[in-house]
Protein backbone atom coordinates (compact mmCIF):
# COMPACT_ATOMS: atom_id res chain seq x y z
CA UNK A 1 0.00 0.00 0.00
CA UNK A 2 1.93 3.28 -1.03
CA UNK A 3 1.45 5.97 1.01
CA UNK A 4 0.24 9.88 -0.15
CA UNK A 5 1.95 11.66 3.42
CA UNK A 6 4.79 9.60 5.67
CA UNK A 7 6.43 11.16 8.39
CA UNK A 8 8.89 9.33 10.33
CA UNK A 9 10.71 10.45 13.56
CA UNK A 10 9.59 14.42 13.58
CA UNK A 11 10.71 16.35 16.08
CA UNK A 12 9.48 20.34 16.25
CA UNK A 13 10.07 22.80 18.84
CA UNK A 14 8.01 25.64 19.22
CA UNK A 15 9.48 28.07 22.00
CA UNK A 16 9.52 26.49 25.17
CA UNK A 17 5.87 25.26 25.94
CA UNK A 18 5.52 23.16 22.70
CA UNK A 19 7.28 20.97 20.78
CA UNK A 20 6.22 17.93 18.46
CA UNK A 21 8.60 14.52 19.49
CA UNK A 22 9.28 11.72 17.27
CA UNK A 23 6.40 12.00 15.46
CA UNK A 24 5.50 8.75 12.90
CA UNK A 25 2.32 9.19 10.52
CA UNK A 26 1.41 7.21 7.77
CA UNK A 27 -1.32 8.61 5.23
CA UNK A 28 -2.66 5.61 2.52
CA UNK A 29 -2.87 7.03 -0.66
CA UNK A 30 -6.42 7.66 -1.62
CA UNK A 31 -7.64 7.36 1.99
CA UNK A 32 -9.93 9.94 4.11
CA UNK A 33 -7.48 10.55 7.12
CA UNK A 34 -8.81 12.21 10.27
CA UNK A 35 -6.59 13.59 12.39
CA UNK A 36 -7.81 13.80 15.31
CA UNK A 37 -6.94 15.41 18.59
CA UNK A 38 -7.87 18.02 21.12
CA UNK A 39 -7.06 21.73 20.69
CA UNK A 40 -3.73 22.76 21.04
CA UNK A 41 -2.12 18.97 20.58
CA UNK A 42 -0.20 19.98 17.63
CA UNK A 43 -2.34 19.58 14.68
CA UNK A 44 -2.16 22.84 12.43
CA UNK A 45 1.60 22.75 13.31
CA UNK A 46 1.80 18.43 11.94
CA UNK A 47 -0.02 20.02 8.97
CA UNK A 48 2.00 23.30 8.62
CA UNK A 49 5.46 20.58 8.37
CA UNK A 50 3.88 18.60 6.26
CA UNK A 51 3.48 21.05 3.55
CA UNK A 52 7.10 22.99 4.14
CA UNK A 53 5.42 25.93 5.82
CA UNK A 54 7.95 25.37 8.86
CA UNK A 55 11.08 23.54 9.10
CA UNK A 56 11.75 20.46 11.49
CA UNK A 57 14.54 19.99 13.84
CA UNK A 58 14.79 16.56 12.47
CA UNK A 59 12.90 13.68 10.91
CA UNK A 60 11.91 12.99 7.29
CA UNK A 61 8.32 14.17 5.83
CA UNK A 62 7.52 12.70 2.43
CA UNK A 63 4.66 13.78 0.80
CA UNK A 64 3.65 12.37 -2.54
CA UNK A 65 6.44 10.65 -2.99
CA UNK A 66 8.63 14.14 -2.48
CA UNK A 67 10.57 15.05 0.23
CA UNK A 68 9.32 18.16 1.97
CA UNK A 69 10.23 21.09 2.27
CA UNK A 70 12.40 20.30 -0.15
CA UNK A 71 10.56 19.76 -3.40
CA UNK A 72 7.72 21.46 -1.25
CA UNK A 73 6.67 23.67 -4.64
CA UNK A 74 6.32 20.26 -6.74
CA UNK A 75 4.28 18.88 -4.08
CA UNK A 76 1.91 22.38 -3.28
CA UNK A 77 1.35 22.25 -7.00
CA UNK A 78 -0.68 19.06 -6.36
CA UNK A 79 -2.34 19.73 -2.82
CA UNK A 80 -5.62 21.38 -2.27
CA UNK A 81 -4.95 23.23 1.14
CA UNK A 82 -7.50 24.79 3.64
CA UNK A 83 -5.80 26.36 6.83
CA UNK A 84 -7.35 26.67 9.97
CA UNK A 85 -7.44 30.76 9.74
CA UNK A 86 -8.56 32.56 6.53
CA UNK A 87 -5.65 33.39 4.92
CA UNK A 88 -6.66 34.82 1.70
CA UNK A 89 -6.24 38.55 0.78
CA UNK A 90 -9.15 40.29 1.93
CA UNK A 91 -9.03 43.24 0.05
CA UNK A 92 -9.85 41.30 -2.87
CA UNK A 93 -13.35 40.07 -4.25
CA UNK A 94 -14.23 36.74 -4.79
CA UNK A 95 -13.42 37.21 -8.99
CA UNK A 96 -9.99 38.40 -7.89
CA UNK A 97 -9.36 35.38 -5.51
CA UNK A 98 -10.26 32.86 -8.01
CA UNK A 99 -7.71 35.02 -10.91
CA UNK A 100 -4.56 35.24 -8.47
CA UNK A 101 -5.38 31.46 -6.86
CA UNK A 102 -5.59 30.15 -10.60
CA UNK A 103 -2.31 31.27 -11.78
CA UNK A 104 -0.25 29.60 -9.97
CA UNK A 105 -1.87 26.00 -10.74
CA UNK A 106 -1.51 24.84 -14.05
CA UNK A 107 -4.09 22.14 -13.11
CA UNK A 108 -7.04 24.95 -12.30
CA UNK A 109 -10.68 23.89 -13.64
CA UNK A 110 -12.07 26.87 -14.82
CA UNK A 111 -15.29 25.39 -15.54
CA UNK A 112 -15.74 23.55 -12.20
CA UNK A 113 -14.47 26.40 -10.00
CA UNK A 114 -17.78 28.32 -11.78
CA UNK A 115 -19.85 25.66 -10.95
CA UNK A 116 -18.81 25.28 -7.38
CA UNK A 117 -19.26 29.77 -7.07
CA UNK A 118 -22.82 29.24 -8.45
CA UNK A 119 -23.14 26.12 -5.77
CA UNK A 120 -22.01 27.75 -2.93
CA UNK A 121 -23.73 31.13 -3.78
CA UNK A 122 -20.64 32.87 -3.82
CA UNK A 123 -20.96 36.95 -5.48
CA UNK A 124 -17.91 37.29 -7.42
CA UNK A 125 -18.01 41.11 -6.82
CA UNK A 126 -18.20 40.46 -3.00
CA UNK A 127 -15.06 42.08 -1.32
CA UNK A 128 -13.12 38.83 1.03
CA UNK A 129 -13.47 41.50 3.95
CA UNK A 130 -17.30 41.55 3.61
CA UNK A 131 -17.67 37.88 3.23
CA UNK A 132 -19.59 35.91 6.30
CA UNK A 133 -17.43 32.99 7.86
CA UNK A 134 -19.48 30.76 6.37
CA UNK A 135 -18.76 32.33 2.75
CA UNK A 136 -15.19 32.72 3.12
CA UNK A 137 -14.91 28.59 4.36
CA UNK A 138 -16.71 27.84 1.34
CA UNK A 139 -14.23 30.03 -0.52
CA UNK A 140 -11.04 28.58 0.35
CA UNK A 141 -12.84 24.62 -0.20
CA UNK A 142 -13.46 26.03 -3.57
CA UNK A 143 -9.79 27.30 -4.17
CA UNK A 144 -8.30 24.11 -2.41
CA UNK A 145 -11.19 22.19 -4.92
CA UNK A 146 -10.70 23.60 -8.44
CA UNK A 147 -6.86 22.94 -8.51
CA UNK A 148 -7.77 19.38 -8.93
CA UNK A 149 -5.39 18.06 -6.33
CA UNK A 150 -4.14 14.22 -5.97
CA UNK A 151 -4.20 15.36 -1.96
CA UNK A 152 -6.75 17.72 -0.05
CA UNK A 153 -5.02 18.77 3.61
CA UNK A 154 -7.72 20.47 5.69
CA UNK A 155 -7.11 22.29 8.61
CA UNK A 156 -10.10 22.14 10.64
CA UNK A 157 -12.57 23.24 7.96
CA UNK A 158 -15.79 23.26 8.91
CA UNK A 159 -14.73 24.89 12.39
CA UNK A 160 -17.16 27.67 13.35
CA UNK A 161 -19.73 26.98 10.44
CA UNK A 162 -23.30 26.52 10.54
CA UNK A 163 -25.00 23.21 9.84
CA UNK A 164 -25.94 24.04 6.29
CA UNK A 165 -22.71 25.21 5.46
CA UNK A 166 -20.86 22.31 7.19
CA UNK A 167 -22.97 20.15 4.97
CA UNK A 168 -21.84 21.95 1.87
CA UNK A 169 -18.34 21.84 2.04
CA UNK A 170 -17.97 18.13 3.41
CA UNK A 171 -20.11 17.19 1.00
CA UNK A 172 -18.27 18.77 -1.83
CA UNK A 173 -15.06 17.25 -0.39
CA UNK A 174 -17.02 13.72 -0.99
CA UNK A 175 -17.89 14.67 -4.28
CA UNK A 176 -14.51 15.29 -5.22
CA UNK A 177 -13.12 12.23 -3.47
CA UNK A 178 -15.84 9.96 -5.36
CA UNK A 179 -14.50 11.13 -8.73
CA UNK A 180 -10.89 11.68 -7.95
CA UNK A 181 -9.80 9.06 -5.64
CA UNK A 182 -7.83 11.99 -4.23
CA UNK A 183 -6.27 11.35 -0.71
CA UNK A 184 -7.61 13.64 1.96
CA UNK A 185 -6.45 14.56 5.14
CA UNK A 186 -8.65 16.55 7.55
CA UNK A 187 -8.23 17.69 10.97
CA UNK A 188 -10.55 18.40 13.53
CA UNK A 189 -11.49 18.40 16.78
CA UNK A 190 -15.18 17.47 16.09
CA UNK A 191 -15.08 13.65 16.37
CA UNK A 192 -18.30 13.03 14.91
CA UNK A 193 -17.91 14.86 11.83
CA UNK A 194 -14.82 12.73 10.66
CA UNK A 195 -16.43 9.50 12.01
CA UNK A 196 -18.96 9.02 9.15
CA UNK A 197 -16.33 10.15 6.43
CA UNK A 198 -13.21 9.19 7.29
CA UNK A 199 -11.64 5.54 6.50
CA UNK A 200 -8.58 6.14 8.74
CA UNK A 201 -7.63 8.09 11.99
CA UNK A 202 -4.86 9.39 13.72
CA UNK A 203 -5.10 11.19 17.13
CA UNK A 204 -2.70 13.21 18.40
CA UNK A 205 -2.39 14.09 22.00
CA UNK A 206 0.45 16.94 23.26
CA UNK A 207 2.65 16.75 20.48
CA UNK A 208 2.56 12.88 19.87
CA UNK A 209 0.36 10.66 17.39
CA UNK A 210 -1.47 8.13 20.48
CA UNK A 211 -3.37 6.25 18.23
CA UNK A 212 -2.97 5.56 14.00
CA UNK A 213 -5.38 2.95 12.74
CA UNK A 214 -8.24 2.26 10.35
CA UNK A 215 -11.77 3.61 11.03
CA UNK A 216 -13.78 0.45 11.88
CA UNK A 217 -10.61 -0.88 14.23
CA UNK A 218 -11.02 2.17 15.91
CA UNK A 219 -14.31 2.16 16.27
CA UNK A 220 -14.81 -1.74 16.56
CA UNK A 221 -11.91 -2.15 18.76
CA UNK A 222 -12.74 -0.25 21.58
CA UNK A 223 -15.66 -1.28 23.72
CA UNK A 224 -16.58 -0.90 27.53
CA UNK A 225 -17.25 -3.81 29.63
CA UNK A 226 -19.55 -4.64 32.48
CA UNK A 227 -17.24 -7.11 34.44
CA UNK A 228 -17.92 -9.27 37.90
CA UNK A 229 -15.42 -10.51 40.08
CA UNK A 230 -12.77 -8.28 37.64
CA UNK A 231 -8.94 -9.89 39.29
CA UNK A 232 -6.95 -7.14 41.35
CA UNK A 233 -4.65 -7.55 38.77
CA UNK A 234 -5.64 -7.84 34.70
CA UNK A 235 -2.20 -9.54 33.82
CA UNK A 236 -1.85 -11.06 30.59
CA UNK A 237 -4.47 -9.57 28.75
CA UNK A 238 -5.80 -10.51 24.92
CA UNK A 239 -7.02 -6.92 24.86
CA UNK A 240 -5.59 -3.52 25.52
CA UNK A 241 -7.07 -2.19 29.01
CA UNK A 242 -7.39 1.61 28.80
CA UNK A 243 -8.68 2.21 32.03
CA UNK A 244 -11.19 0.58 34.68
CA UNK A 245 -13.69 1.95 37.43
CA UNK A 246 -15.13 0.52 40.53
CA UNK A 247 -19.54 0.32 39.48
CA UNK A 248 -22.19 -1.23 41.94
CA UNK A 249 -20.81 -4.03 44.65
CA UNK A 250 -17.99 -6.15 42.75
CA UNK A 251 -18.99 -4.94 39.29
CA UNK A 252 -16.09 -2.75 37.42
CA UNK A 253 -16.48 -0.87 34.29
CA UNK A 254 -13.63 -1.17 31.71
CA UNK A 255 -12.82 0.16 28.95
CA UNK A 256 -10.42 -1.55 26.28
CA UNK A 257 -8.96 -1.41 23.25
CA UNK A 258 -8.23 -4.26 20.48
CA UNK A 259 -11.66 -6.30 21.51
CA UNK A 260 -12.89 -9.39 19.54
CA UNK A 261 -15.86 -11.59 20.82
CA UNK A 262 -13.94 -14.57 21.19
CA UNK A 263 -11.77 -12.66 24.04
CA UNK A 264 -14.68 -12.80 26.46
CA UNK A 265 -13.00 -16.38 27.18
CA UNK A 266 -10.47 -14.68 28.99
CA UNK A 267 -13.05 -13.32 31.74
CA UNK A 268 -14.14 -17.09 32.17
CA UNK A 269 -10.52 -17.86 32.71
CA UNK A 270 -9.58 -15.94 35.17
CA UNK A 271 -12.79 -16.30 37.73
CA UNK A 272 -14.84 -13.03 36.41
CA UNK A 273 -17.71 -12.63 34.59
CA UNK A 274 -17.85 -10.77 31.80
CA UNK A 275 -21.88 -9.16 31.89
CA UNK A 276 -22.07 -6.78 28.91
CA UNK A 277 -19.91 -5.57 25.92
CA UNK A 278 -21.35 -1.62 25.20
CA UNK A 279 -20.01 -0.24 21.22
CA UNK A 280 -18.61 3.01 22.14
CA UNK A 281 -18.97 5.86 19.34
CA UNK A 282 -15.65 7.74 18.20
CA UNK A 283 -15.96 10.47 20.48
CA UNK A 284 -16.28 8.13 23.38
CA UNK A 285 -13.82 6.30 22.58
CA UNK A 286 -11.56 9.18 21.93
CA UNK A 287 -12.16 10.49 24.87
CA UNK A 288 -11.10 6.96 26.88
CA UNK A 289 -7.93 7.18 24.42
CA UNK A 290 -7.06 10.83 25.22
CA UNK A 291 -8.15 9.65 29.12
CA UNK A 292 -5.88 6.80 29.36
CA UNK A 293 -2.94 8.22 27.50
CA UNK A 294 -2.50 11.51 29.89
CA UNK A 295 -3.22 9.37 32.94
CA UNK A 296 -0.95 6.52 32.70
CA UNK A 297 -2.13 2.45 34.47
CA UNK A 298 -0.64 2.14 37.59
CA UNK B 1 1.84 34.05 -12.08
CA UNK B 2 3.50 37.59 -12.58
CA UNK B 3 0.50 39.14 -13.67
CA UNK B 4 -1.12 38.04 -11.13
CA UNK B 5 0.95 39.49 -8.20
CA UNK B 6 1.43 42.32 -10.17
CA UNK B 7 -2.18 43.23 -10.08
CA UNK B 8 -2.41 42.71 -6.06
CA UNK B 9 0.28 45.16 -5.60
CA UNK B 10 -1.40 47.54 -8.04
CA UNK B 11 -4.72 47.08 -5.88
CA UNK B 12 -2.89 47.85 -2.24
CA UNK B 13 -0.74 50.47 -3.70
CA UNK B 14 -2.65 52.33 -6.27
CA UNK B 15 -3.43 55.67 -4.47
CA UNK B 16 0.21 56.73 -3.53
CA UNK B 17 0.94 55.41 -7.27
CA UNK B 18 -1.69 57.95 -8.99
CA UNK B 19 -0.78 60.40 -6.58
CA UNK B 20 3.12 59.77 -7.15
CA UNK B 21 2.51 59.90 -10.63
CA UNK B 22 0.64 63.25 -10.64
CA UNK B 23 3.24 64.96 -8.44
CA UNK B 24 5.63 63.45 -10.54
CA UNK B 25 4.15 65.27 -14.00
CA UNK B 26 3.58 68.35 -12.02
CA UNK B 27 6.84 68.72 -10.14
CA UNK B 28 8.81 69.46 -13.07
CA UNK B 29 6.15 71.83 -14.75
CA UNK B 30 5.92 73.97 -11.83
CA UNK B 31 9.89 74.20 -11.14
CA UNK B 32 10.54 76.19 -14.57
CA UNK B 33 7.61 78.34 -14.06
CA UNK B 34 10.57 81.60 -13.75
CA UNK B 35 12.30 80.26 -16.48
CA UNK B 36 10.83 82.00 -19.30
CA UNK B 37 12.30 85.50 -19.83
CA UNK B 38 14.90 85.72 -17.39
CA UNK B 39 18.12 87.39 -18.60
CA UNK B 40 21.49 88.60 -16.89
CA UNK B 41 23.15 87.33 -13.88
CA UNK B 42 21.12 87.47 -10.79
CA UNK B 43 17.95 86.85 -12.71
CA UNK B 44 19.49 83.52 -13.82
CA UNK B 45 20.67 82.79 -10.62
CA UNK B 46 17.20 83.16 -8.67
CA UNK B 47 15.74 81.52 -11.66
CA UNK B 48 18.09 78.10 -10.67
CA UNK B 49 17.93 79.06 -6.96
CA UNK B 50 14.12 78.37 -7.79
CA UNK B 51 14.58 75.70 -9.90
CA UNK B 52 16.60 73.89 -7.00
CA UNK B 53 14.38 74.56 -4.07
CA UNK B 54 11.60 72.59 -6.40
CA UNK B 55 14.39 70.16 -6.84
CA UNK B 56 14.54 68.76 -2.93
CA UNK B 57 11.05 67.73 -3.61
CA UNK B 58 12.18 64.62 -5.88
CA UNK B 59 14.26 62.88 -4.02
CA UNK B 60 10.94 63.04 -0.79
CA UNK B 61 8.35 62.17 -3.48
CA UNK B 62 10.70 59.26 -4.33
CA UNK B 63 11.66 58.32 -1.14
CA UNK B 64 7.76 58.64 -0.31
CA UNK B 65 7.03 56.40 -3.07
CA UNK B 66 9.46 53.46 -2.46
CA UNK B 67 8.23 53.49 1.58
CA UNK B 68 4.51 52.93 0.62
CA UNK B 69 4.98 50.33 -2.44
CA UNK B 70 7.92 48.53 -0.13
CA UNK B 71 5.67 47.91 2.77
CA UNK B 72 2.51 47.29 1.02
CA UNK B 73 4.06 44.84 -1.43
CA UNK B 74 3.78 42.80 2.39
CA UNK B 75 1.43 44.13 4.53
CA UNK B 76 -1.17 42.11 3.20
CA UNK B 77 1.20 38.60 3.52
CA UNK B 78 1.98 40.20 6.96
CA UNK B 79 -1.96 40.15 8.50
CA UNK B 80 -1.94 36.22 6.75
CA UNK B 81 1.25 35.59 8.72
CA UNK B 82 2.46 34.32 5.44
CA UNK B 83 0.56 31.30 5.01
CA UNK B 84 -0.92 31.60 2.10
CA UNK B 85 2.10 33.06 0.23
CA UNK B 86 3.87 29.82 1.74
CA UNK B 87 0.99 27.09 0.57
CA UNK B 88 1.63 28.45 -3.09
CA UNK B 89 3.57 26.22 -5.26
CA UNK B 90 6.68 28.30 -5.88
CA UNK B 91 9.81 28.59 -3.99
CA UNK B 92 10.29 31.57 -1.41
CA UNK B 93 12.67 33.13 -3.24
CA UNK B 94 10.51 33.46 -6.62
CA UNK B 95 7.71 34.74 -4.61
CA UNK B 96 9.70 37.75 -3.24
CA UNK B 97 11.42 38.34 -6.36
CA UNK B 98 8.04 38.26 -7.71
CA UNK B 99 6.63 40.58 -5.54
CA UNK B 100 9.94 43.25 -5.47
CA UNK B 101 9.40 42.95 -9.30
CA UNK B 102 6.22 44.23 -9.38
CA UNK B 103 6.85 46.94 -7.25
CA UNK B 104 9.54 48.01 -9.53
CA UNK B 105 6.85 47.89 -12.80
CA UNK B 106 4.99 49.44 -10.54
CA UNK B 107 7.03 52.20 -9.70
CA UNK B 108 8.00 53.17 -13.53
CA UNK B 109 4.57 54.68 -13.60
CA UNK B 110 5.97 57.89 -11.64
CA UNK B 111 9.27 57.77 -13.17
CA UNK B 112 7.83 58.03 -16.79
CA UNK B 113 5.61 60.73 -15.19
CA UNK B 114 9.00 62.67 -14.14
CA UNK B 115 10.44 62.24 -17.46
CA UNK B 116 7.45 63.26 -19.52
CA UNK B 117 6.59 66.12 -17.33
CA UNK B 118 10.25 67.27 -17.93
CA UNK B 119 10.34 66.95 -21.39
CA UNK B 120 7.29 68.48 -21.31
CA UNK B 121 8.24 71.50 -18.98
CA UNK B 122 11.71 71.84 -20.92
CA UNK B 123 9.94 72.19 -24.60
CA UNK B 124 7.64 74.96 -23.44
CA UNK B 125 9.70 77.17 -21.96
CA UNK B 126 12.75 79.26 -23.46
CA UNK B 127 15.95 78.29 -21.60
CA UNK B 128 18.48 81.45 -21.25
CA UNK B 129 21.64 80.85 -23.15
CA UNK B 130 24.26 79.14 -21.39
CA UNK B 131 21.73 76.79 -19.41
CA UNK B 132 20.69 73.59 -20.59
CA UNK B 133 17.41 71.25 -19.54
CA UNK B 134 17.94 67.68 -18.19
CA UNK B 135 14.90 65.54 -18.35
CA UNK B 136 15.93 62.49 -18.66
CA UNK B 137 19.19 62.49 -16.45
CA UNK B 138 16.75 64.01 -13.73
CA UNK B 139 14.41 61.16 -14.48
CA UNK B 140 17.27 58.56 -14.93
CA UNK B 141 18.05 59.86 -11.51
CA UNK B 142 15.26 59.61 -9.67
CA UNK B 143 13.90 56.03 -11.18
CA UNK B 144 17.70 55.44 -9.28
CA UNK B 145 16.54 56.89 -6.29
CA UNK B 146 13.10 55.53 -6.03
CA UNK B 147 14.55 52.13 -6.90
CA UNK B 148 17.11 52.01 -4.35
CA UNK B 149 15.07 52.95 -1.39
CA UNK B 150 12.13 50.56 -2.45
CA UNK B 151 14.80 48.34 -2.57
CA UNK B 152 15.80 48.74 0.89
CA UNK B 153 12.11 49.55 2.20
CA UNK B 154 10.98 46.27 0.55
CA UNK B 155 13.92 44.61 2.47
CA UNK B 156 12.48 45.71 5.94
CA UNK B 157 8.99 45.66 5.52
CA UNK B 158 9.87 41.97 4.10
CA UNK B 159 11.19 41.26 7.85
CA UNK B 160 9.24 39.77 10.33
CA UNK B 161 8.29 42.14 13.93
CA UNK B 162 11.58 39.92 15.44
CA UNK B 163 13.81 41.28 13.02
CA UNK B 164 12.63 44.62 12.92
CA UNK B 165 13.08 44.15 16.95
CA UNK B 166 16.58 43.54 16.16
CA UNK B 167 17.52 46.17 14.28
CA UNK B 168 16.18 48.53 16.23
CA UNK B 169 17.61 47.00 19.19
CA UNK B 170 20.78 46.95 17.59
CA UNK B 171 20.17 50.48 16.91
CA UNK B 172 18.92 51.50 20.70
CA UNK B 173 22.76 49.30 22.05
CA UNK B 174 24.29 51.84 19.76
CA UNK B 175 23.16 55.23 20.69
CA UNK B 176 23.93 53.51 24.87
CA UNK B 177 27.22 52.44 23.74
CA UNK B 178 27.79 56.34 22.04
CA UNK B 179 26.01 57.83 25.31
CA UNK B 180 27.98 56.47 27.59
CA UNK B 181 31.27 56.70 25.83
CA UNK B 182 30.33 60.27 25.48
CA UNK B 183 30.21 60.81 29.18
CA UNK B 184 32.78 59.00 30.02
CA UNK B 185 34.82 61.84 27.83
CA UNK B 186 35.67 59.80 24.53
CA UNK B 187 34.32 61.24 21.95
CA UNK B 188 32.26 58.97 19.89
CA UNK B 189 29.89 59.70 17.13
CA UNK B 190 28.79 55.98 15.73
CA UNK B 191 25.48 57.42 14.95
CA UNK B 192 26.72 60.36 12.83
CA UNK B 193 28.88 57.41 11.17
CA UNK B 194 26.31 55.05 9.72
CA UNK B 195 24.70 58.00 8.64
CA UNK B 196 27.32 59.17 7.06
CA UNK B 197 27.95 55.55 5.17
CA UNK B 198 24.72 55.60 3.54
CA UNK B 199 24.67 59.11 2.94
CA UNK B 200 27.82 59.78 1.11
CA UNK B 201 29.15 57.94 -1.83
CA UNK B 202 29.41 54.60 -1.54
CA UNK B 203 26.58 54.94 0.41
CA UNK B 204 23.66 53.33 -0.76
CA UNK B 205 21.68 56.51 -0.14
CA UNK B 206 24.14 59.33 -1.95
CA UNK B 207 21.68 59.28 -4.70
CA UNK B 208 19.29 61.08 -2.85
CA UNK B 209 21.52 63.71 -1.90
CA UNK B 210 22.73 66.76 -3.87
CA UNK B 211 20.90 69.13 -6.41
CA UNK B 212 18.17 67.75 -8.64
CA UNK B 213 18.22 70.24 -11.34
CA UNK B 214 16.15 70.26 -14.58
CA UNK B 215 17.64 73.26 -15.52
CA UNK B 216 21.57 73.96 -15.16
CA UNK B 217 24.61 74.77 -16.85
Amino acid sequence: MSSAIEIRDLHYRAGKAFEIRDLALNVPTGSMYGFLGPNGSGKTTTIRLLLGLLRPLQGTITVLGGSIPREAPRVLARTGYVPEQPHLYPSLTVAEALHFHAAFYPTWDWKWADELALQFQLDRGRLLSRLSKGEMGKLEMLLALAQRPELLVLDEPTDGLDPVVRRDVLTSVLDYVSQQNATVFISSHLVHELERICDWVGVMDRGRLVAELPMHSFKNGIKRLRVLNAPALAGDTPFVVLSRDAANGSAETWVVRGWQPPMSQWFTGVGATLKEVIDLDLEEGFVELLRTFRVPQA
Amino acid sequence: MFRAILYTQWKWSRFPLLLGVLVGFALPILSVQRVSGVTGYWQTRTMLASVQAWGILYPIVGTGLALLVGALAWSADHRGRHVYALSLPLPRWHYTLLRFGAGLVLLAAPVMAVWIGGLLATATVTIPTGLHAYPTMLATRFALAVFVTYALFFAMSAGTVRIAGYVLGALAFVLVVEVIANAAGAHVSLLEQIFIGLVVWPGPLDVLTGRWMLIDV
